[in-house]
This record gives structure tokens, C-alpha cells and sequence, in this order.
């Protein structure tokens, strides 16, 4: 009848996915990535709406994104080179520096916002019928657009300080996959956990500063002596860091830390997506 | 969809709730973890079963706390059943919480976007409705105001003209009409009375009898989370009175 003939297209396209949200008891999880996949025209809208807040009220905004990891840069740089003998990392220190921060900065940010991703967006989690999923994979994306527009910065010192650049520079974009599926891995995890159990919060911005000492962000793992360095090379951060390196300093890459980065980001990412799917009933409520 | 099946299937449905604080502390959730029955809960809906055909007008009844606003929610999507299942087989357009979707520090205009898009309408719809949601709201001069400055019924308003907008074949109103100045109101009826003409599945929460027997042919009244009675809206009102002794 003539209700049908209205609806626009969008509207079609959600009724099946209405059915899928509604029971969700029938629901296995392989369902979820596709409902998830139907409404990422809401993830974009997000998206550009915390890429407008980010960038566009604020006329230092772009400057706000880069300024901590140059800081964070001049001052290991500062230390390493000038006040210590710096043994570890590679030359140029600087650009060895930023290209592990940069990508630090993006796992550092999205982290504590994923894990605060449901309780922060109370309101609207309560009131739109959008997969829950959206508000963590939101924040993991926004903090990616905001890596890729500090790239510049990273190219800028390369060239200052006349460091190679080779074809290996294309292995930033396996960097970037691996970074998004771990970190929505542990956005998945920690969003649902962090509504149940509050202080979790504050567990997570700790356990964040220690991880920085403990991924080679201002050291490589091979200036990790045994047998620590079997420890470090576990840290899923390691073979993206190496990847984002390796079009500045060849022969840092160990396929094996990419291999086993791979493998634990996305066992995360089924572990988070389990966790999230089990916890999301409780959540609705208590949010 | 095909005529004479149900658009909403609500079998045996329920939602615990749990009276108190849960889940407060860290040492709390690694002993006893999410699952288990702990002294203090209860079921806010229990055993709810009905069917909604496309077209149907509903009054949900009953007194505050037992289970009205939770059953509108399981259809909206917006919380998920305990026990049985809730199949809605149709887009929803949820007038509940409805300024929850709105956010304080943006303005008017990018909320309409942000909460239309939210809901699913699309880019080439929200532009060609903009000015439809705009005129309704009665507030184009506040257009580029942050949300957070508009009065309370400035923004029910605004929030209102968006999601009675959407192009859903199912409408939940959850006491909305009982904010805004009388004038609002009677626009929001008509808007109703639009939206029901068309052929779209209305469920009205409402303690006015008024609005129920105007807009509705069917009702279900609850009552400690049960679905006590589901027949037409004017014998559902008479039970929900006797047992009330008269109290609305």
C-alpha cells in the first residue's frame, strides 16, 4: 500500500536490520559487522561531526592535534641526544621519535575515548536504534583522520633532517589497518566495562602511561636486551610502529612482531566484539 | 510488507531491572561477575506477548513504574529483552527521550542533520525536509543558536518537528504531548492525525484518557510489568479506572 511506496530507500534498508536488532537473542555475532556495515553512514556523520568539532571551532585546532606529540618528541629528543649518549632508536632520532608518537598519540587518544565511548554518549546511545558498535568505531576513526593529517608533520622532519625515504612508505597503510582493528578491539572491550565498573576508567589511563615505556615508542625492541626483549616483541604496537617507521629506516621491520601484531589485534577484536555483544542488554539498562 | 502480518511480534517478553546501585565496585564484578540472580532485582516487563499489524493505533496504560516506558524502548531498539523476543519488522521512529538525541553544544541546525541522519533519513532527504522541520519548530531565527541556549520547549519542539518528520512506518510517542504551550499541541495532534491517515503504526503512552480516545482504537494496559488486558481502548480505560478507583 501507499505506505510502502513513501518510504525513501533508507528506510527500506533499515526494516531488515530492524528485525536483526530486535532479536538479537537469534542474532549470532557474524551478524554484527554486517549491521554494523548498513548504517556506516551514521559512523560518517559522527565522524565529521567530532572532525568539525576538532578542527573548525577552534582556530588552533589542527595545532592542538600535532602539539603533543611534538612536544613529547623535543623533549625525548632533548634527553636522548643532549642530556644522555642516546644508544638506542635510530638516526635521525627526531623523525625515529615521531613516527612511533604519532601513532602512539592516535592509540593513546582512541583508547581512553573508546573505553569512555558509551558512557560518554549516554543520551544518545539511550535514544537512537543505531548498532551500539557505532560509538566505539566512531572514535576509532576520528582519531585515524587525525593521524593522517599529522603525517605532514612526520614528512617535514624527514625532510629537515635529510632522511631517506623509500617505496617501504606504503607500509603505513598496513600500519593504520592493524592500529584500527586493535584498537576497536579494546574499544569493544572496554566501553561496555567501563559503563559496569567506573574506576575502570582510571585503570585504563594508567595502564595507557605505563604502555608507553613498555611499547617501543622512544626505543626499538632490538635495543631491548634479552630476555626482555621477547616480552616487548608481544606488544602489538611493536610491528605497527615498525611499519611506520620502515620508509624511513630500512631493515626495521621484523615480519615476525608484524605477524604476531596481526594476530593479537584481531584475536582482541573477536575477543572485545564477544564481550561487547554479551554485555550490551546489561549496559542499555544501566547507561 | 504483507498485508495482515504483524509488523511488531512481542513474544514473552521481559526486562530485569535491578533495584540499587550495581556493578559499583571493581572487587563487586571480578567475584560475582555479570550473570546471577542477586536478591533486589526485578522484572520491569514479564511474559508481555501481542502482535501489531501495520495501521494499528495503540494506548499503552497504566500507572508510572510499571513497564510502559520499558515496553516503548524494547520496540524503539533502544534496550534489549532479558527473555523472549521483540521482532519489529519495520523502521521505527522513536518520540521518546526525544530531546536525549540532541546535543547541547551544537547548533540548531547541525543537531537537526546530526539527529535526522542518526535516525537514518538520508543526506538528499534531510535537505529537502529542512525547511518543513524548521517551519514546524516555529524557530528560524534560531537556527544558528547552540541547542543548549534554547528554552525547554523551544527544544521539545525542535525535537518533535525532526523525528515526527521521519519517514517511518512505525511512530512511538511516550508523553511528549504533554509539554509545549497549547498551541504547539494542537499542531502536534494534527501532525498525528497526519501521520495516522497516512497508514502508520502509532504507540501512544499517555496518561490522559483524551489524548488515548482520540487516537487510539486498541489498548494494552500494564500492570506490574504484565499485560493485564489488550482490547479496544475504550474497555482497556474503563478496567484501568476501576482498578485505580478513578485515579488517572
Amino acid at each position: 500500500m501507499s505506505v510502502t511506496a513513501v518510504r525513501p530507500p533508507a528506510a527500506a534498508g533499515r526494516a531488515g536490520t530492524g528485525k536483526d536488532l530486535g532479536s538479537l537473542r537469534r542474532r549470532r555475532p557474524v551478524r554484527r559487522p554486517a549491521a554494523l556495515w548498513s548504517r556506516r553512514r551514521a559512523i560518517t556523520l559522527l565522524v565529521a561531526r567530532d572532525l568539525k568539532v576538532r578542527y573548525a571551532s577552534s582556530a588552533l585546532g589542527y595545532l592542538w592535534s600535532v602539539l603533543e606529540p611534538l612536544l613529547l618528541a623535543g623533549i625525548y629528543w632533548f634527553i636522548f641526544t643532549q642530556v644522555f649518549t642516546r644508544t638506542v632508536g635510530a638516526e635521525p632520532y627526531i623523525v625515529f621519535l615521531l613516527a612511533g608518537l604519532l601513532p602512539w598519540t592516535w592509540f593513546n587518544g582512541a583508547v581512553i575515548d573508546a573505553a569512555r565511548a558509551l558512557h560518554a554518549e549516554a543520551k544518545l546511545v539511550r535514544s537512537t536504534n543505531v548498532p551500539r558498535e557505532v560509538w566505539v568505531v566512531r572514535v576509532v576513526l576520528s582519531k585515524g583522520v587525525e593521524f593522517v593529517l599529522s603525517l605532514p608533520v612526520l614528512f617535514l622532519f624527514a625532510f629537515i633532517y635529510g632522511a631517506s625515504v623509500d617505496w617501504q612508505l606504503v607500509l603505513l597503510v598496513p600500519a593504520m589497518l592493524l592500529m584500527a582493528t586493535l584498537v576497536f578491539g579494546v574499544g569493544l572491550l572496554l566501553a561496555p566495562l567501563v559503563v559496569l565498573v567506573r574506576d575502570l576508567e582510571r585503570v585504563v589511563r594508567i595502564a595507557l602511561r605505563l604502555g608507553f615505556y613498555a611499547s617501543p615508542v622512544i626505543f626499538a625492541v632490538q635495543d631491548v636486551p634479552e630476555p626482555w626483549d621477547a616480552a616487548f616483541s608481544f606488544n602489538p604496537l611493536a610491528g605497527i610502529f615498525e611499519l611506520c617507521r620502515a620508509g624511513f629506516f630500512p631493515g626495521v621491520v621484523d615480519w615476525g612482531h608484524v605477524g604476531l601484531s596481526a594476530v593479537v589485534s584481531v584475536g582482541l577484536l573477536v575477543v572485545g566484539w564477544c564481550v561487547f555483544a554479551r554485555l550490551e542488554r546489561t549496559v542499555l539498562k544501566e547507561i | 510488507m504483507v498485508p495482515n502480518e504483524p509488523v511488531i511480534a512481542v513474544r514473552d517478553a521481559g526486562v530485569r531491572f535491578h533495584r540499587g546501585k550495581r556493578h559499583r565496585s571493581m572487587r563487586e564484578f571480578l567475584i560475582r561477575g555479570e550473570r546471577g540472580t542477586r536478591p533486589g532485582e526485578f522484572w520491569a516487563l514479564d511474559g508481555v506477548s501481542f502482535d501489531v499489524r501495520a495501521g494499528e493505533s495503540i494506548g499503552v496504560v497504566g500507572r508510572n513504574g510499571q513497564g510502559k516506558s520499558t515496553l516503548l524502548k524494547l520496540i524503539a531498539g533502544v534496550m534489549l529483552p532479558d527473555r523472549g523476543t521483540v521482532d519489529v519488522d519495520a523502521g521505527v521512529a522513536p518520540l521518546i527521550e526525544i530531546t536525549g538525541g540532541f546535543v547541547n553544544d551544537l547548533t540548531v541546525r547541525d543537531n537537526i542533520a546530526l539527529t535526522a541522519g542518526l535516525h537514518g533519513m538520508s543526506k538528499a532527504d534531510i535537505a529537502e525536509r529542512f525547511d518543513e522541520i524548521v517551519d514546524f519548530a516555529e524557530l528560524p531565527d534560531f537556527l544558528d543558536t547552540p541547542y543548549k541556549h534554547l528554552s525547554s520547549g523551544m527544544k521539545v519542539r525542535v525535537a518533535f518537528a525532526v523525528v515526527s518528520r521521519l519517514e517511518e512506518p512505525i511512530i512511538l510517542v511516550d508523553e511528549v504531548l504533554a509539554v509545549g504551550d497549547k498551541a504547539f499541541k494542537r499542531k502536534c495532534y494534527a501532525r498525528i492525525d497526519e501521520l495516522l491517515a497516512a497508514g502508520r503504526t502509532l504507540f501512544l503512552v499517555s496518561h490522559s484518557e483524551r489524548d488515548l480516545r482520540r487516537f487510539c482504537t486498541r489498548g494494552l494496559y500494564l500492570r506490574g510489568g504484565r499485560l493485564v488486558e489488550d482490547g479496544p481502548m475504550d474497555a482497556v480505560l474503563a478496567t484501568y479506572e476501576q482498578d485505580n478507583g478513578g485515579v488517572k
